[in-house]
């Protein structure tokens, strides 16, 4: 039987103390915003390479080549600019190549000869000077594809499984939302137990005339009304800001109230086996970097290694991205269906709960 | 005060976990990450039998920095494999490739899980490069006029050619050009929150009291402040880089160290200011880490930690330049992976002044509250 007295008490006490707590709300509403920031960063750096354009033929052949060069597959962001400059730019690390079109471009290739483009590239970092490699190519293929050159014998035809393109900043900030609420809603979860402990006042549970698991129960509503808060606010941010509309809308409030109430269960599971507020903060944080990561938040986790795949499972950010870029983008990223992951969401916030009651039970019968 | 507050300090071992939970953290993530952003796996099934069939397919398998390539026998199993999302595409030479090539409309169909365009831009990109290494098997081996070999264009049926210079002798692997700027936020987690915290517990356990009733000079208070919170971080960072520098992760070239060292100290000083501008400004330790380490990572991402600056829109490229990390993170990355010291000067003269502004900062502030 459900003690309904109980639980609204403990609510409107955790209420009452994160109202006296303002600049941890803020914080935490802060943070919230903070993973958006920071996946949308990461997520620019991974296309468009700022790359100097140099055209010395100023052909409309040369036109057609440069065009080329900017719709190959998002690689290249193309600055115009004198060699002089480019040189200095390329040198001070704000481009990555530099590509330059030589006078008699257009000449050569119209008499049936092969032009040579000299490009330099900033070969710091591999991954960058591959990305430029590579792109070259597609934009020599599409270029010698719409003028009809002879000789070429090979194409490549494209069939996509999706019949729509989600943009790369897009696909990261819906993952982030996952990960906004394992932070936000995890270090509030956790605070609400970590305080007891810190303040003393567990030893007061034990002098209530009712089960811990409801005193719980009221404290995590309280925590996961003020998470949802801010997940709401970055949710609004995803899509007013990043105009990343759902495309089941009902699906994506349920997706994120559900993983609110699984992240502040955990969070106070973790308040519950820590007992401080410093660790479980600085723990929540620094796991969620790499549980991102290990949960298919830039691609679906089986492309990376099976281990990780694997591995993905025991993070139930795995299933929440799954069910999220399901609501946002409809993209399916996991092989397990909707349904399935939505069940092990729920699992893992029965299994939070229980076993967070198990050992503030433990505890309070201990004090 | 120094001893003061390295003794607090060391009764506070889950501080310092907090400042290195995140930095750890973040090591993991780039390790993921450098498998996330390689090759990626694709199913290949060669239906054609002929040589060209061959000649394609050997292209492919060659291309392993691309691909992570698992031949099966039939378009089914691929498809399957594709559904299963064990691969991300499926590439397929038909049946009648050969014939195709003879005639000049050979086609290598692609079968793509775009569910992203970061994803699906590298495997396009990947199949259009083997497709040009077909047709044009010596691609990229002309000489640009000028260079040696003067104007060397070796012909090619798309009728351009690329010729590349790099501009550095080698190239530094993704791992270790994301990995080595981790240690420059584990200086600054370990700066802000120790600094923080040694305030923020002087408010919590009431002990500024004694502190402001001590005939200590403000500026003895800020420097033994900021000494107690950098021998702390000392004690973590020297095993921490002895380690790297042992197992040839830190390898800066000859004459690079002093400035290397100069950057971490800069940083240090930096960070453990601007902590202890933080312990005055905020009372609770939970309100600390938290804030400790959204100030840290705001540091770290906008200084180019995580992302390179240049691919950033101009108004963040704009703000990165307040950012004294970004000078932090210039510099040890010139002082590690360039053969030259260009531009480490004003880095770290950029980052005193940063450090020289906190520390004044901090004077100020907690000599105001100490009076």
């Amino acid at each position: 039987m459900v003690d309904v007295r109980a639980v609204r008490s403990a609510a409107r006490l955790e209420f009452a103390q994160l109202s006296r707590s303002r600049p941890l709300v803020l914080l935490v509403v802060l943070e919230a915003i903070t993973f958006l920031v920071l996946v949308s960063l990461f997520g620019l750096t991974g296309a468009r390479a700022p790359t100097a354009l140099i055209d010395y033929d100023r052909t409309p052949l040369s036109r057609s080549f440069v065009e080329h060069l900017d719709a190959a597959h998002h690689s290249f962001r193309l600055l115009p600019m004198p060699i002089e400059r480019a040189n200095d730019e390329i040198s001070s690390g704000n481009i990555v190549a530099i590509i330059t079109i030589p006078k008699g471009f257009s000449e050569q290739i119209r008499s049936g000869g092969t032009t040579v483009l000299p490009v330099t590239v900033d070969n710091v970092d591999a991954d960058l000077t591959a990305d430029v490699r590579e792109a070259l190519p597609s934009a020599i293929t599409a270029f010698a594809t719409s003028n009809g050159f002879p000789g070429v014998r090979v194409s490549a035809v494209e069939h996509d499984v999706i019949d729509h393109e989600t943009g790369y900043v897009d696909y990261l900030v819906v993952s982030a939302l996952a990960l906004a609420a394992f932070v936000v809603a995890g270090i509030l979860g956790a605070v609400a137990i970590t305080r007891e402990y810190e303040g003393r006042t567990l030893t007061q549970w034990r002098l209530a005339p009712v089960h811990t698991g409801w005193l719980l129960v009221g404290k995590l509503i309280a925590a996961s009304a003020v998470a949802a808060v801010a997940i709401t606010l970055a949710g609004l941010i995803v899509v007013v800001g990043y105009h990343a509309r759902p495309a089941h809308v009902s699906g994506a409030i349920a997706a994120l109230a559900l993983c609110v109430v699984l992240f502040t269960s955990l969070g106070a599971l973790a308040g519950a086996l820590f007992r401080r507020t410093l660790p479980v903060a600085a723990l929540f944080f620094g796991l969620a970097l790499p549980f991102y990561v290990d949960s298919g938040a830039l691609e679906p986790l089986r492309f990376d290694f099976e281990r990780l795949w694997t591995a993905g499972h025991f993070s139930p950010l795995y299933s929440a991205i799954g069910v999220l870029q399901w609501s946002f983008h409809g993209l399916r990223v996991t092989p397990e269906s909707l349904a399935q992951n939505t069940l092990v969401l729920a699992l893992w916030t029965a299994f939070a709960v229980l076993v967070a009651a198990a050992v503030l039970s433990r505890r309070v019968v201990r004090a | 005060m120094a001893r003061l507050d390295l003794a607090v300090l060391r009764r506070s071992p889950w501080g310092i976990a907090a400042a290195i939970i995140p930095a750890a953290g973040m090591l993991v993530l780039v390790k993921l990450l450098t498998v996330a952003v390689t090759a990626q796996p694709v199913a290949l099934v060669v239906a054609d039998r002929g040589p060209q069939a061959r000649v394609m397919a050997k292209i492919l398998k060659a291309d392993t920095d691309s691909y992570l390539l698992k031949v099966v026998k039939t378009e089914e199993k691929a498809q399957h494999l594709l559904e299963q999302q064990k691969v991300a595409a499926t590439i397929v030479i038909p049946h009648g490739f050969g014939r195709g090539v003879a005639r000049g409309n050979a086609e290598v169909h692609f079968w793509l899980n775009n569910v992203n365009i970061d994803i699906a831009d590298d495997i396009r990109r990947s199949v259009d490069r083997s497709v040009v290494q077909f047709d044009a098997p010596q691609f990229g081996s002309s000489a640009a006029p000028g260079a040696a070999g003067a104007g060397l264009a070796v012909p090619n049926p798309y009728r351009v050619d690329i010729t590349e210079t790099d501009l550095r002798r080698t190239d530094v692997s993704f791992d270790l050009y994301q990995v080595l700027p981790v240690l420059l936020l584990l200086v600054i987690a370990l700066g802000i929150l120790c600094g923080a915290l040694l305030g923020s517990r002087d408010r919590e356990r009431r002990t500024h009291v004694f502190l402001e009733l001590s005939p200590l000079r403000r500026s003895s208070f800020v420097v033994g402040r900021l000494l107690g919170t950098l021998l702390t971080m000392l004690a973590v960072l020297v095993p921490v880089v002895a380690y790297l520098a042992w197992k040839g992760t830190i390898a800066p070239p000859h004459g690079h160290w002093p400035p290397f060292l100069a950057i971490l100290a800069s940083t240090a000083v930096l960070s453990a200011a601007v902590g202890a501008l933080l312990g005055i400004v905020l009372h609770k330790a939970s309100t600390v880490a938290l804030a400790a380490v959204t100030i840290a990572s705001y540091l770290f991402f906008l200084g180019g930690g995580f992302t390179t600056i240049a691919f950033l829109p101009e108004w963040l490229r704009t703000l990165s330049r307040a950012v004294p990390t970004r000078y932090a993170i210039d510099g040890m990355r010139q002082t590690l992976f360039y053969p030259d010291l260009k531009g480490v000067a004003v880095d770290l003269v950029v980052l005193c002044m940063f450090a020289g502004v906190a520390v004044l900062a901090g004077v100020f502030a907690l000599g105001r509250r100490t009076a």
